[in-house]
């Protein structure tokens, strides 16, 4: 089993959410954050003063997936999420040991 | 050693059967209080004969122990002592005895007496307490002494209970009611916290939400409590008043059938209403057994109805027993009552009649509810109730028009609105005068975010703005700072009334059915066109920010696009607080920091971008649905018209309304006469002065100078100039001296001030000096810093400079002479001011061109020098 974590712009949410379920992605966990890459963020001055926007609000989603269908996931994620600028976002892939369902104990990927 | 295993056979068989039977018998007659005196009643014949073989006949082990059975008994307490043990409740037991030493000899038998109701599957809360242990108040156990005031014999020893119930129970009660009205008023509020202070949910807790099955026992307990204090002694029968008790009987019955019919649909005791409930509810028409045929939304809007009943009643008993506050809120009470005026008094902390008929003039009704507004106060019982009488005289003819908008908008502005309005809708004062607001009345619409009905999220929304201005958060000041700068914070808050009516239309679009409604309401209301048309813009824009957050908000082509939909600042400012309480209101979590930095980012980049775009010019023969209305209006003066917009900013027209524009065209046909053509109107906040005249070097310095000259305060303003050289300048001013609020013939004079100044017929420079001999220097209570920025990338034609600065007397005037002294010409003025800070922005050219960067920097030192040392 895989988790994919991929930070991603908030506008691109709805979009990777659809590719996602097209590829059989069912359950994932989305989160608020604010954080910054190679997109350092950048300065607005607003009634003289200066809004400094250095973190960036974007979305992270979590999920984890059999092995078999992390490709294409990544390739979802990476379709619906990519414009080519500097602040498209990341994906990270890492192992997962175990994967338990709460309700009933099921283990392994039965309970993902 | 257990009871003997047939009995518990026998007791379970019993138990089961019995239980079966009365789930039966609910499940035809809907008789919530039948089944739970039933359920009581076969509780307690389990609990006897488990007694009997437990601890009457002693059983063999309880051996010489056993002979202190007189000092023991069993209690039924809290609800199970009512009289109402719901379906799967639990049991609330007292086991009580005379001293430690009985407590020690019983502790075996109490061991297994309880053992055997678990094992018969009998969920118990006992407490175990000696006599002298009950006479104690402990603060941090409110709910146990509460508990008591419900107590019933049982088993055991009648003197010991006797002794409770007559002597200790009084006693405690008259010594520490005080403490007792305190710590129950405490918990009640905390347990409403919890539920977000409002019994409006989409899927409430019907046992524990303001307005629940808690709170009338509640209510039952402060009447008893107060009783008990004033009798020196148990009260004989109901404590509550005869007419409290009669309102809130219909209530009871419908909040004990729900709750039975949550218990045996959930079999458990789960309290929650939620959506599938409420529909098998409405199937079933649960406590409603007279009605039609029932929707899921029809039968919580019962629900609704009696809740509110069951909460008014709670929040009057809290509020009418003064032993119950602290030294330091009676002082608060008592300055409170210093409030008192002609219409009403106030005494602690509740608004009553100084007339009781007073309220037959509907003038009366509305202060009423302004006053409550603005102090924050609560109606007493006799207020409601009088309100209540007045009513059907009142439907007969409701008052309508600009009055009652009048009144609606300065309680709309009023610090403690929201409350007011629930007061007024609770009342079916609201709906009474807004009938267009019955569609959203206890409306529960089914929604994975919104956790409240959408009469209840319109009044938070409106709350949580006026609740900006003391909070300490980051954000909430931010957004707080705006709303301070708003011109018409009432139409915000109107729009809030209304923007979710539509939902109330079944099917669609309910941003549509809103529009159309709102519209109806405003014709009610005769709310005048131009704040009419903010209002719809608001209603129908109100999804606009959330919709714009959905995609990438640092991208230019998204704000511009943004921007460009909210057209005027002043809309983009509304809209981005219509949409910071619309998401706050839809459930406490809603409103993320994360959300609101984004809505405020989006807020930024769009103002920024506005007042960097304010010069794209108008071309009168392209097609525009405000350009197609001002057609429609000058029929006969195409070619006029056309010469007339031809090159005016796109601001301009977006700035006033087609009315407007009218007016200054017919101004402008004058302009062969007359060549300065003034209006002035009083408007709500400040005095409205429109020049238009032809465009001269100087224009808007000499016309800024005049202002100052009078002792004006320049608040905002616009300059605009079209094709034809032809200026339309507005200029928003308040009148620090009433010079023309006490003086009407000054009017008359200032405006040939004007005139006379821009003509060249009088001196400017000796008013001026005038002006600045007569008046002191003014302290600054904040000091603002001055920033010039320029910024020549916005604008292909112009050269963008924003001043900000310190706001005082003659400052516009200084800056506009400033720059025409360096030889600029000023195409666009946009001029606000914000507390003490004016921001001033001007889109400049120079011979018809942009300003090179020496000029620039030119200007920049000439307004550094001109602004030094204040």
């Amino acid at each position: 089993m895989t988790k994919i974590e991929a930070v991603i712009q908030n506008s691109k949410l709805d979009a990777v959410k659809t590719a996602l379920h097209e590829v059989g992605v069912e359950g994932m966990t989305v989160i608020e954050v604010r954080g910054h890459g190679q997109q350092k963020g950048h300065t607005e001055v607003y009634r003289g003063r200066e809004y400094s926007v250095d973190l960036i609000p974007k979305t992270k989603l979590e999920m984890v997936l059999a092995d078999a269908m992390v490709e294409k996931a990544v390739q979802a994620i990476l379709g619906a999420a990519r414009t080519g600028k500097i602040g498209d976002g990341k994906i990270f892939l890492s192992r997962v040991d175990e994967a338990i369902r709460i309700r009933n104990d099921e283990r392994g990927e039965g309970a993902l | 050693m257990m009871a003997a295993s047939s009995l518990i056979s026998e007791l379970r068989t019993s138990l089961s059967g019995e239980s079966a039977r009365i789930q039966r018998e609910f499940e035809v007659s809907g008789d919530g209080r039948a089944a739970v005196a039933q359920r009581t009643r076969l509780v307690e014949g389990v609990l006897k004969r488990l007694w009997q073989d437990i601890v009457s006949s002693g059983g063999p082990s309880l051996g010489s122990s056993f002979e202190g059975l007189a000092n023991f008994a069993l209690v039924a307490t809290g609800g199970f002592g009512r009289g109402w043990l719901f379906p799967y409740s639990d049991i609330d037991l007292l086991f009580l005895f005379a001293d430690r030493d009985a407590e020690q000899a019983f502790k075996d038998p109490v061991r297994r007496f309880s053992q055997e109701l678990w094992d018969l599957k009998l969920k118990l809360s006992p407490a175990s307490r000696t006599l002298a242990e009950c006479d104690r108040y402990d603060p941090n156990n409110t709910e146990f002494t509460i508990s008591l005031l419900d107590c019933r014999y049982l088993a055991g020893d009648r003197e010991l209970f006797r002794r409770l119930h007559d002597k200790v129970i009084p006693k405690l009660v008259m010594r520490e009611s005080k403490a007792l009205v305190q710590g129950l008023a405490e918990v009640t509020r905390e347990r409403h916290a919890k539920h977000g202070m409002t019994l409006y949910h989409l899927e409430p807790n019907l046992k524990e939400v303001p307005g629940g099955l808690r709170d009338y026992n509640v209510a039952c307990w402060l009447a008893l409590i107060s009783a008990i204090d004033k009798l020196h002694d148990w009260p004989d029968g109901s404590s509550l008043r005869a007419p409290v008790r009669r309102q809130l009987e219909a209530a009871l019955d419908f909040l004990m059938s729900a709750r039975c019919f949550l218990h045996f649909r959930h079999g458990r005791d789960d309290n929650t209403l939620s959506w599938e409930a409420q529909d098998a509810a409405a199937a079933r028409k649960i406590g409603a057994a007279d009605a039609g045929e029932l929707s899921a939304a029809d039968w919580m809007r019962i629900y609704f109805g009696h809740a509110r009943a069951v909460q008014r009643t709670v929040a009057q008993l809290l509020e009418e027993i003064p032993e119950a506050w602290s030294a330091l809120y009676r002082q608060v009470q008592s300055w409170r009552s210093r409030l008192t005026t002609a219409d009403f008094s106030v005494v602690d902390g509740l608004i009553f009649l100084q007339q009781p008929a007073s309220l037959q003039d509907p003038e009366v009704l509305l202060r009423l509810f302004h006053f409550m507004a603005h102090h924050g106060l609560k109606l007493s019982a006799t207020t409601e109730y009088r309100i209540e009488q007045a009513l059907p005289a009142l439907a007969a003819m409701p008052p309508r028009g600009a009055e009652l908008w009048l009144y609606l908008q300065e309680t709309l502005l009023q610090p403690y609105a929201a409350d007011a309005l629930r007061a007024m809708h609770s009342l079916r004062l609201l709906t009474l005068l807004l009938p267009e607001l019955k569609l959203i009345d206890s409306l529960v619409v089914r929604d994975f975010y919104h956790r409240f009905t959408v009469d209840e999220h319109s009044f938070l929304a409106i709350e949580s703005l006026h609740r900006l201005k003391q909070s300490q958060s980051e954000w909430d000041k931010r957004y707080g700072e705006l709303l301070n700068e708003l011109e018409d914070p009432e139409l915000l808050y109107l729009a809030l009334l209304l923007h979710d009516t539509g939902k109330g239309v079944p099917g669609g679009n309910h941003v549509e059915a809103s529009l159309e409604i709102a519209n109806r309401a405003m014709d009610r209301l005769d709310v005048d066109p131009k704040e009419r048309a903010e209002v719809l813009f608001l209603i129908a824009s109100h999804l606009e920010l959330s919709s714009a957050l959905r995609r990438d908000i640092f991208d230019h082509a998204t704000v511009a696009a943004f921007a460009d939909k909210m057209g005027t600042p002043e809309r983009l400012k509304m809209l981005c607080l219509l949409t910071y309480a619309d998401i706050k209101a839809v459930n406490p979590e809603a409103l993320t920091p994360w959300k609101a930095e984004n809505v405020f980012q989006l807020y930024i980049a769009a103002e920024n971008y506005l007042n960097r775009s304010a010069d794209q010019r108008v071309h009168a023969d392209v097609n525009d649905e405000k350009l197609a209305r001002l057609r429609s209006l000058a029929p006969v003066t195409g070619s006029k018209f056309k010469g007339f917009l031809e090159g005016f900013p796109q601001r301009y027209l977006l700035m006033h309304t087609a009315e407007e524009v009218m007016r200054h065209m017919q101004m402008a046909d004058g302009l062969g006469t007359d060549p300065v053509q003034v209006e002035l109107k009083r408007g709500r906040h400040w005095y409205d002065l429109t020049l238009v005249t032809n465009d001269r070097p100087f224009l808007f310095a000499t016309l800024a100078g005049v202002l100052a000259a009078w002792g004006m305060n320049i608040v905002k303003a616009n300059a605009f100039s079209n094709a034809a050289g032809t200026v339309v300048d507005t200029i928003h001013f308040t009148d620090r001296f009433r010079t023309l609020e006490l003086n009407l013939s000054e009017w008359a004079r200032f405006k040939n001030s004007v005139v006379t100044v821009l003509l060249g017929e009088a001196d400017l420079e000796k008013m001026l000096r005038d002006r600045q001999r007569s008046e002191k220097g003014t302290i600054a209570k904040v000091k603002v810093e001055t920033k010039i920025e320029f910024d020549d990338s916005s604008s292909a034609t112009t050269t963008l400079v924003q001043v900000i600065a310190q706001d005082r007397p003659r400052l516009l005037h200084r800056i506009a002479s400033c720059l025409s002294d360096e030889e600029c010409n000023i195409e666009i003025a946009l001029i606000d001011t914000e507390g003490q800070m004016a921001i001033d922005t001007f889109y400049l050219t120079s011979s018809g061109k942009k300003l090179t960067a020496e000029h620039c920097k030119q200007v920049e030192r000439a307004l550094v020098e001109e602004l030094r040392g204040e």
